[in-house]
């Protein structure tokens, strides 16, 4: 029955940016009748693929085929006009709609130019049927939760009766329930003919659901092949797998770990009924799926979230700080995944950057030591192999260097733990072993590092623990001697034991 | 839109009237508060009840529902407007020099229709194409168009004719009326899929785009309408005092924006309802009226104004943060 010829189609396509290549040489093809699982790790690809095929992105090679018709690019009115529906991860709800007015944004019923309410109801009710949404048609969409909006997400993308249908993601924020609906519609629409790409992390449901599967590996295709006969393992090594090369410090057990920091029933934000201890003299790596609520366990413990705890003890504190600065005084540094943004200060000198920490520690209103700081600026610049002058902005410095400034301001105030989200993102190879090296310093030293990453083969080759967090939750927690890729990326989507899968 | 219900198989989906319904949530506290001051008003001044005394409450009231409407616009696509003031003053100057003059009220009444259509539009153009940030483009309009008030009058002078005075700022609630039109008018805009588009684009203008609503045309004419509706604020006060005076708008800036946030307009965009925009400008005349008659003097009066709308910003703020 897939003999037709595809409805929406890449092919050749690549894309880069600020000179990164994310695509490079994609093909890709939907048919009629057909639901196409597109898997690959963070940072594979996946969005930019998605974009690029409902036009909200120009390609910068290859092309786009709608039924068979080529072009350079499409934009988003013509991907429209050509049947092809877009569920994002984001949302594109107005609060203050109703689910009715917002399902048929862009799409309304007219009537003497005006919408047609009478009809608007009836076409919203039929999608919201099929979704099982029952709530009034009136009631606000602000006043959902997030479950019921990514229902109203997809009824809007039913409405516009689509030839093809691409979801990124849709079961994450979805309840047992919803899934089961969502499953049973896009059976039915796969009978109806519709092409569906179906983006997911949960393997049971690829696996259960697809008949066809692309997987990208760093913005490649490693695989695009029928589903049929190939099992959850053997799609998690399509998705890893890759030489680590020599790109990573040999690793070497420090010597002498005692606890630091310990948290039981720890919840801040996304994460919850956390236990974890940190220990001195070794890194240990924090890993899952992008969003999962890594981020929330470092903010927490380091007191810029509101987080709370059963028990807690911070370097012989036995509460968590509730605040930075207080952080800060119990020994914790962090550097922020965001360097622009969070980290660094860009239109200030790489010296006001560096010496930041220490301004807010000088009681108020003190008069600066210029010298001083010179000597501090400099000494951390030649530590650190921070190439450029310290009185430049520090936007004029490459993004590996600007990392090395956010993690080097905190050096002066001798932290014994290190809260790192995810330093080597964005950076070039070489910074990124400079950073490695360092890291194994810090804990040959007696510190305590904790690695954040969405990059899996770093949290294998630097680590000696890896915790690995899905839905908010600690899942896992690896040793060294059971770390490897598989076994992460396994622990992340879920796929780790016989009984997961049901 | 007329349409409440859906007849088809026998069955109906109520839709219309219930989106209106659910569009007071929020609103019933400043109801209430609205209600209080205008009894406390009737028992201040029984001549309320009167059919003159109730004409020139709703005359008084009038221009700040306009301008106050003409921001809380601006506001729910995420902008904002400092040029409203001064936008009232270009009106009032315009319909005092150009209706007594050959091209008498119907054709005074459209210059000064198309200066508003015109001003906001440009103002519109500029930060929605260069994309700018309205905060200051609308500053800088409010000096060009506060220059241009005066360089068409440059002091207080200028005339409209009587009758017309007679008819909107007499012992007759025109402009009741025209408030219930104009009110009217805002409802069939927001039945039209560009006008509530105003919403989409402001609370989510990448979801609206990807939506495909008109994001830029959307705003766009908001801004349009806002300068519509703040020259006819002008031409409502140069009726009011029978002459034109170039700066006689200035403080309509400040007060649509506390208006409009008294009526629960949030600065974010998407946020808040017209309905809730004319209620804030009801209670603001009240107030000003209420503490008028309490005998409060005029710097005693903007105190309690201030404290009062910082008042009716931090409640929601802090029932939110309590929970």
């Amino acid at each position: 029955m897939t003999d037709a010829a595809p409805v929406l189609a890449a092919r050749g396509v690549s894309k880069s940016f600020f000179g990164n290549p994310v695509l490079r040489d994609v093909s890709i093809a939907l048919l009629p009748g057909r639901v196409h699982a597109l898997l690959g790790e963070n940072g594979a690809g996946k969005s930019t693929l998605i974009n690029i095929l409902s036009g909200a992105l120009p390609a910068d090679g290859g092309s786009v085929e709608i039924d068979g018709r080529a072009a350079a690019r499409i934009t988003p009115p013509e991907a429209r006009q050509a049947g092809i529906a877009v569920v994002q991860q984001e949302l594109s709800l107005t609060a203050s709609l109703s689910i009715a007015e917002n399902i048929g944004l862009g799409d309304y019923p007219r009537r003497f130019g005006m919408i047609d309410y009478r009809a608007l109801a009836d076409r919203a009710k039929s999608v919201c049927a099929l979704v099982g949404l029952d709530e009034a048609l009136s009631t606000p969409v602000g006043t959902l939760p997030l479950g019921r909006r990514q229902m109203v997400e997809i009824a809007k993308a039913l409405y516009r009766k689509p030839r093809a249908l691409i979801l990124d993601e849709p079961t994450s924020s979805l309840s047992a329930t919803e899934t089961a609906i969502l499953t049973a519609l896009l059976v039915r629409l796969r009978a109806e003919g519709v092409a569906i790409l179906y983006i997911s992390h949960r393997l049971n449901e690829v696996m259960a659901l697809c008949q066809h599967v692309t997987v990208l590996k760093d913005g490649g295709v490693t695989a695009d092949r029928p589903l049929a006969g190939t099992d959850a393992d053997g799609l998690v090594r399509l998705m890893v797998g890759r030489d680590p090369g020599d790109l990573f410090p040999r690793w070497q057990r420090s010597p002498s770990a005692s606890d630091v920091v310990s948290v039981n029933g720890f919840s801040a934000g996304l994460a919850r009924d956390i236990d974890l201890d940190i220990r001195t003299g070794e890194v240990l790596g924090i890993g899952g799926l992008v969003g999962q609520g890594q981020e929330d366990l470092l903010l927490g413990i380091y007191g810029a979230i509101p987080a709370k705890a059963t028990t807690a003890s911070v370097n012989g504190a036995p509460a968590l700080p509730s605040s930075p600065p207080k952080a800060n005084a119990l020994g914790l540094a962090y550097v922020p995944a965001d360097r622009k943004r969070e980290g660094l200060h860009l239109i200030h000198s790489i010296a006001t950057n560096l010496l930041l920490p220490a301004f807010a520690r000088l009681p108020a209103l003190t008069l600066r030591h210029r010298s001083a700081e010179r000597e501090t600026v400099r000494e951390l610049a030649a530590r650190f192999a921070i190439k450029g002058d310290p009185a430049r902005q520090a936007q004029a410095l490459s993004g590996g260097n600007q990392q090395k400034v956010a993690l080097a301001k905190w050096m002066p105030h001798d932290p014994l733990v290190l809260l790192l989200n995810d330093p080597t993102r964005g950076v070039d190879v070489e910074t990124k072993r400079e950073i490695y090296i360092m890291l194994r310093q810090f804990a040959a030293a007696g510190k305590a590092v904790v690695l954040l990453s969405s990059d899996t083969p770093e949290l294998v080759h630097v680590c000696d623990r890896v915790a690995v967090m899905r839905e908010g939750r600690l899942v896992a927690m690896l040793d060294h001697g059971e770390l490897s890729e598989e076994a992460i990326v396994a622990a992340a989507v879920g796929a780790e034991r016989r009984r997961q899968a049901a | 839109m007329s349409a409440t219900t859906d007849t088809e198989g026998g069955r109906t989906i109520p839709l219309y009237w219930p989106v209106q319904a659910n569009r007071n949530a929020g609103l019933g506290g400043l109801f209430v508060v609205v209600l209080l001051f205008a009894i406390a008003y009737g028992v201040l001044f029984p001549g309320l009840f009167t059919l003159s005394g109730f004409s020139k409450f709703t005359q008084s009231w009038f221009p700040l529902a306009l301008v106050a409407m003409a921001q809380a616009l601006l506001m729910l696509t995420g902008g904002i407007s400092l040029a409203i003031g001064a936008t009232v003053s270009l009106g009032a100057v315009i319909a005092a020099t150009t209706m007594s003059g050959p091209l008498g009220v119907a054709g005074g009444s459209v210059v000064v229709a198309l200066a508003g259509l015109g001003f906001g539009a440009a103002t519109g153009l500029i930060v929605v194409k260069l994309r700018l940030p309205a905060i200051v483009v609308t500053l800088a309009g409010s000096f060009i168009v506060g220059g241009a008030a005066l360089l068409i009058l440059p002091r207080p002078g200028g005339a409209v004719p009587g009758w017309l005075s007679d008819l909107l700022a007499g012992n007759t609630p025109t402009a009741f009326v025209l408030l219930l039109a104009v009110a009217l008018l805002w409802k069939l805009y927001l039945a039209t899929p560009l006008g509530l588009g105003l919403y989409a684009a402001g609370d989510n203008p990448v979801g609206a785009y990807r939506s495909g609503v008109p994001v830029d045309a959307a705003r766009i004419a908001a801004y349009a309408i806002s300068g519509l509706l703040s020259t006819g604020a002008g031409l409502f006060v140069a009726a009011q005092t029978g002459s034109g005076d170039p700066v006689i708008g200035t403080a309509f800036t400040l007060n649509s924006i506390a208006a409009a946030v008294l009526g629960g307009i949030g600065f974010l965009g998407g946020q808040g309802t017209m309905r809730g925009a004319i209620a804030g400008s009801l209670l603001l005349s009240l107030m000003i009226s209420v503490m008028f008659f309490l005998g409060f003097t005029p710097v005693a009066q903007y105190v309690a104004q201030g404290l009062i709308i910082i008042g009716a910003v931090a409640l929601p703020q802090l029932r939110r943060l309590k929970r």
